[in-house]
């Protein structure tokens, strides 16, 4: 069967490639696809009764013989029908008759009844060489190999009988195969069978076309010469494709274009277009623009008109008043200024008759100048106060009506250095001062004679009269207005540089345990036991009996320079290196209720009157400057303040004046002392 | 939590721009930019604080708002300036390339822009317009006597003396000419128009100098402007008038130089009349006035009528134009612009010159003085070689004047009953309202001063026509100052006196006669005045000169304790006064005493110079 296969398939086709004979199910891979022939079984049949393959062809004649019969005569076919069926097979010699046909069946007994039964041999389906339909002696399906990778066989065949694995040799096997088998470069495994095949010449003709990147259809020719089917000598047309005459419409002008053309002449024509766009209609140069209802828009504030050019006065005239020409001198400096500072643009001249004017060569620059301004200059809306200046000035009461106050030097003691320290005895009638030569001298108020004189190492800084008893320290130091305490100050002592001195008892003690800034000075108040401590830039207010501090004023001065408490203890009046003096209400906070700054230098003293509602402030631009203070018992009330007049008489001596004021107890007095060495007793 | 502010994004950042930005915004050249500016009535403005407006820098530059370049950006003639862009590379491109008719085709289609709607929107009612005629007036009576050249079209120049003719024309029509001044600048004229005061200046008739550093672009800018604003104002003026705009010009009497006279008013027709009277019913009433009042009409009510027209100023600030300051606006209350007085409706006589037939003689100025002649109703005629046209001759013997302007009169030209003038009469007659005498003005007399009629003279002080009064403080105050002018006037007598009988280095000063002064302080002692003459001996002056000083010294010994005193006083006051201002009010104090002391000392300035000429002429 094999055999007869193996002689099948070339003729059926050359190019299928040759399996390997020793398989069964690769014989019949190389066979062709049988033609279905829808009578087969009448074939076999017939078959059966021909045994001849032969005869396959006459009975195709006689097919198509029928064929024709059917056309022709269709009792005739059906007569041949009934005599083909009525008439019995031949059952002499059924196995050698079948021998010789390789498609008959065998008469085989059967193993289960034990009857003879005919099994007909495999049919070969001839399938191509469709892969789909390639009898694969191994039917697992599409599934991974690896799952039989531990199994002993490969798979199942079509029966469900396991496929073996085939014997594998070992690497050294294989090694050896390799070396003496020249072929065994050409052979591949087949991973579903798991053998080694041996490529055919064709197939590794075709790995070698492929390897190249060629066709690998091996008869394909790329290069084939081109067949001219329709070109070449003699196959051109002589003949136009169509046979149709030219339309008059290409020999005779538009009528529709000649139309649209005509309507456009005419346009022309009724000068309705004009070469370049429709003309503007002719509208007179300037018409009635504005009407009488015309309002200024509201919606948008007016621009801001420029101001208009100044009017000419009497200097400006061709023949000015005589005043209004200007002297040499003037000429020299309007010349001589800018032409940016000058007050007016044109020196005033005077002409005797009109005829004599020149023309003015500035006129195009002034229009000039003009128009820039109107488009370059800011425009600034800026209000012009028209007010009389002296209403600024506020009203104050006159001199006359606060008298007395003094107004005019008296006596003056005199010493050889500048005078630091002034102080009246507790019933006016002393005075002491003190220089910084170290001199200190005693003094009869009234008729200024030196009663008593001392000198010291060091200058006096400072002298205070005991407001007690008849004595007086020399030191920078501040009384009790019960003369029974002091403090003194040294001012970069830190914690210690105050100290309150019993004098009855000759105790000290010091009531800060620390400090803040360096103290520069220090003040009872003059009934309740509170104590003022000035530092450079504040004032704290301190409750001595309950030992707490009462507030900080902050006079927001650079540098205290002076301090004053008013009598009734209510008010404060600082003064300052920088110029300034500030009015404490103590009631009112911490902040000055007024600051004035008048003074042209630096403020040295300054004491409030103990009888009398006056204070004065002493400076180093050599004044004296005196003030009326009307403190109110209405707390609602402010304070009133009215400066009353200047006392000049101390010089200013390296650039330090009046270095400090005090006042008479009973009287409307007061003495300063200065940098010219000179103490002066004011009287009014 | 509000909106997070970004910096630069709101405020004076966002209110004001840059003049490099905003030109860069509109995408313009700066030239194009000026131009737009000078059209719109742009102008920059004064941030409160530069830094803040521009991004932290204090770089010079100019500001505007950005507001106002936001409306500049919709402005039609920014597109025709863009369009004159495109049209000139085209035109260049065509002539470039020789392609002529593509280039004169261009050229047919020049884009050009209308002023209209930019005088309207600027000026919204008339009235606007007409204040803000003035700058317009001078340009252009600048420019219609400019030469042409290659930069200045003669067409331009010719519409620029049409306008001005134009204006004349009506101011002379309607008698509005008020004021004249002659000054050294050029001719300045003030008409009431529309209750408003016009003034212009006019230069003498001298070929201008034209400087080199004059941006011509700029003031050709502006005269567009002005041709297109005085245009519309002179159509309105005219049809108020009830005249035809514009009035046709007599081409032969042009050509014959008549002048303003080649131009023919002709009144609008009856069917005109009707339309303008549907149209402009309100004004009608006062055309009717006002032609009844140049027909001469003696009318009884004409002063009530006359007072009635309200003087439509409301206080309109006038300054130093490079010194921005207060401006009348809507928003400011109407206190606050109260300062300039109101245009007074005076009594104007406008028939001053109607009995006089004036000739004008050749030397004098026939434009400026026909001008003024003619407005205060004078028949005027004008010598055959200043234009054609004069109705009297020379020998025409209803001519009252001639106005001459020259050494003596001509021989031949005397005749009974004329007088004749130099031309400041004119203009005084017109400033004082009045025809003043003419004996002073005659030919070969020193003329009177010629003074401003802007200037106007008040009791105490002088109040200029821009309303910065100027007046005496306090009484007291004056007192002294009068004290202490005396005194130096005393001091100057001497010394302006005595050079005639003595040579000045001789003369003794009062310092110098300390026994005189003693004398004088006590002028009972009769030892003192002994010693006073001893000293007087031993430095050779005569009884006379003895006499004066000591004249001298006795009144300023009187005068001067008390001036000084009060002076003291008074500074003293203001010490104690200044003492409790604020920082800020004395500071404003002192610069208003400043100022007030400036103005105060340019006055004595004068009236030492007037005493001291009045002392030489006596």
């Amino acid at each position: 069967m094999a055999a007869a296969a193996a002689v099948r398939v070339p003729a059926v086709n050359g190019t299928k490639r040759k399996e390997s004979e020793g398989t069964e199910s690769s014989d019949g891979e190389g066979e062709p696809f049988p033609e279905l022939d829808p009578r087969s079984d009448t074939v076999d049949e017939e078959d059966e009764e021909d045994n001849d393959p032969e005869d396959e062809s006459d009975e195709e004649e006689e097919d198509s013989e029928e064929d024709e019969d059917d056309e022709q005569d269709p009792d005739a076919r059906l007569d041949r029908l009934i005599a083909k069926y009525s008439e019995k097979p031949d059952e002499s010699d059924p196995t050698e008759h079948r021998a010789a046909d390789p498609r008959a069946p065998k008469i085989v007994q059967s193993d289960i009844t034990g009857f003879p039964k005919k099994v007909y041999p495999d049919i070969d389906p001839v399938y191509d060489s469709d892969s789909s339909t390639e009898e694969d002696p191994n039917r697992i399906g599409n599934v991974p190999l690896e799952w039989y990778d531990d199994l002993p066989h490969i798979g199942y065949d079509i029966y469900g009988k396991r496929v073996l694995r085939p014997a594998k040799g070992d690497e050294l096997d294989k090694f050896l195969a390799t070396v003496e088998d020249p072929t065994s470069w050409s052979t591949a495994v087949d991973k579903r069978t798991g053998a080694q095949v041996q490529l055919s010449p064709e197939e590794l003709d075709i790995i070698g076309r492929l390897a190249r990147a060629e066709n690998p259809d091996a008869e394909y020719d790329p290069y084939e010469p081109m067949v001219e089917w329709f070109t070449g000598p003699g196959k051109e047309r002589s003949m136009p494709l169509s046979g149709r005459p030219e339309p008059k419409g290409r020999f005779v002008p538009s009528k529709w274009e000649h139309k649209k053309v005509m309507k456009i002449v005419r346009a022309i024509r009724q000068g309705k277009i004009t070469p370049h766009g429709p003309a503007a209609p002719q509208q007179p140069q300037f018409y009635a623009l504005w009407n009488t209802g015309d309002e200024a828009n509201d919606a948008h504030p007016p621009p801001l008109v420029a101001p208009k050019v100044r009017l000419p006065t009497h200097s400006e005239s061709y023949n000015p008043p005589k005043e209004y020409l200007p002297t040499d001198g003037e000429k020299k400096e309007w010349e001589a200024q800018d032409p940016s500072e000058r007050e007016e643009d044109y020196l005033p001249r005077s002409h005797d008759t009109l005829r004599q004017v020149p023309g003015y060569d500035q006129f195009i620059s002034e229009r000039y100048s003009r128009q820039l301004d109107l488009y370059l200059a800011p425009r600034v809306r800026r209000v012009k106060l028209n007010i009389d200046p002296e209403s600024l000035v506020p009203h104050l009461p006159s001199v006359n009506e606060l008298r007395p106050f003094p107004i005019a030097q008296n006596v003056v003691f005199p010493h050889q250095a500048r005078v630091r320290a002034v102080s009246w005895s507790m019933d006016g009638t002393w005075l002491v001062t003190g220089d910084e030569a170290g001199t200190v001298r005693c003094w009869e108020a009234e008729v200024g004679k030196c009663v008593w004189e001392a000198g010291f190492e060091g200058p006096v800084g400072a002298v205070e009269w005991c407001p007690k008893y008849d004595f007086f320290l020399i030191a920078h130091l501040a009384w009790h207005n019960k003369g029974d305490y002091f403090a003194s100050v040294a001012p970069d002592a830190g914690a210690g540089s105050v100290y309150i001195h019993q004098v009855t008892r000759h105790s000290s003690q010091s009531p800060f345990n620390r400090m803040k800034g360096s103290v520069q000075l220090v003040s009872f108040h003059p009934r309740l036991p509170h104590f003022f401590v000035a530092t450079q830039r504040y004032v704290r207010q301190y409750d001595l009996a309950n030992q707490r501090l009462v507030r900080t004023l902050h006079p927001g001065l650079r540098w205290i320079s002076s301090l004053s408490l008013h009598p009734s203890g209510q008010h404060l009046l600082v003064g300052s290196y920088d110029r300034k003096l500030a009015w404490f209400d103590l009631e009112m906070g911490t902040r000055p209720f007024k600051v004035l700054r008048y003074h042209s230098r630096a403020i040295r003293g300054l004491a409030f009157s103990p009888h009398y509602p006056l204070f004065a402030t002493a400076s180093d631009d050599g004044t004296l400057q005196l003030f009326h203070a009307t403190v109110y018992a209405d707390l609602m009330q402010d304070p009133r303040i009215v400066p009353l007049k200047i006392l000049r008489g101390h010089e200013v001596r390296e650039g330090l004046g009046v270095l400090g004021v005090r006042w008479h107890p009973r009287f409307c007095w007061c003495v300063s002392v200065g940098a010219d060495g000179n103490a002066v007793l004011w009287a009014n | 939590m509000g909106k997070i502010q970004r910096k630069g994004k709101t405020g004076a950042s966002k209110t004001y721009i840059t003049r490099t930005h905003a030109v860069r915004k509109l995408q313009l050249s700066l030239g194009d930019f000026r131009r737009l500016c000078i059209l719109k009535g742009l102008y920059p403005v004064e941030p409160p604080s530069r830094k803040k407006a521009n991004k932290g820098s204090t770089a010079p530059t100019t500001f505007y708002y950005t507001k106002d370049i936001a409306y500049l950006a919709h402005e039609p003639v920014l597109s025709k300036l863009r369009q004159h862009k495109a049209f000139a590379k085209k035109l260049a491109r065509a002539i470039g390339r020789s392609e002529w008719a593509d280039a004169k085709s261009l050229e047919q289609r020049e884009p050009k822009y209308k002023l209209d709607h930019i005088i309207k929107e600027r000026y919204p009612t008339f009235i606007d317009a007409v204040r803000d005629i003035d700058d317009a007036l001078c340009l252009v009576h600048l420019f219609s006597t400019l030469p042409s050249n290659d930069k200045l079209d003669p067409k331009l120049i010719a519409h620029c003396a049409r306008l001005s003719a134009e204006w004349q024309l009506y101011v002379m029509r309607a008698h509005a000419l008020r004021k004249v001044f002659l000054s050294i600048k050029g001719v300045y004229f003030q008409a009431e128009v529309m209750g408003q005061p016009v003034t212009w200046l006019v230069p003498y008739m001298f070929t201008q100098q034209v400087p080199a550093d004059v941006d011509f672009r700029v003031m050709l800018t502006f005269l567009e402007l002005y041709q297109t604003l005085l245009g519309f104002v002179l159509f309105k003026l005219y049809s108020t008038l009830n005249l035809v705009y514009p009035p046709p010009l007599d081409e032969a009497k042009d050509e014959l130089a008549a002048g303003v006279g080649a131009y023919v008013l002709k009144e609008a027709g009856e069917l005109d009349l009707g339309k303008e009277q549907v149209a402009e019913g309100v004004e009608k009433v006062r055309e009717g006035d006002v032609r009844r009042a140049l027909e001469g009409i003696p009318i009884p009510t004409e002063a009530e009528e006359i007072e009635e027209v309200p003087p439509q100023t409301e206080g309109e600030a006038k300054d130093e134009p490079d010194e921005p300051k207060e401006l009348p606006s809507k928003l400011a209350p109407a206190e606050d612009s109260a300062p300039e007085p109101a245009p007074t409706p005076e009594r104007v006589n406008t028939s001053l010159f109607s009995p006089f037939v004036i000739y004008i003689s050749r030397e004098v100025t026939r434009p400026v003085f026909e001008f003024v002649l003619r407005s205060f109703g004078a028949r005027v005629g004008w010598a055959p070689s200043l234009g054609s046209g004069s109705p009297y001759s020379l020998e025409d013997p209803r001519i009252t004047h001639v106005l001459l302007d020259r050494p003596q009169v001509p021989l031949g030209w005397v005749r009974e009953g004329r007088r004749y003038v130099q031309p400041q009469w004119v203009v005084d007659c017109v400033n004082s309202g009045r025809v003043v005498p003419e004996g002073a003005y005659a030919m070969g007399e020193v003329l009177p001063p010629h003074l401003s009629p802007f200037v106007q003279e008040v009791p105490g002080g002088v109040v200029d026509a821009e309303g910065g009064e100027e007046e005496m403080d306090d009484d007291d105050e004056e007192e002294a100052a009068e004290d202490i002018e005396d005194a130096e006037a005393d001091e100057e007598e001497p010394e302006e006196a005595s050079p005639t009988a003595k040579p000045k280095s001789t003369k003794p000063k009062l310092a110098d006669l300390p026994a005189l002064l003693a004398s004088a302080s006590d002028p009972s002692d009769p030892s003192l005045l002994r010693a006073a003459e001893l000293e007087a001996e031993s430095l050779s002056l005569s009884h006379a000169e003895f006499q004066a000083l000591l004249k001298q010294a006795i009144k300023r010994a009187n005068a001067s304790p008390r001036a000084q005193l009060k002076k003291q006083d008074a500074e003293a006051e203001e010490e104690r006064g200044k003492m409790l201002m604020s920082r800020k009010k004395r500071q404003l104090y002192e610069k208003m005493k400043f100022g007030n002391e400036r103005k105060r000392e340019g006055e004595r300035k004068l009236q030492r110079k007037r005493e001291a000429l009045r002392r030489e002429g006596k």
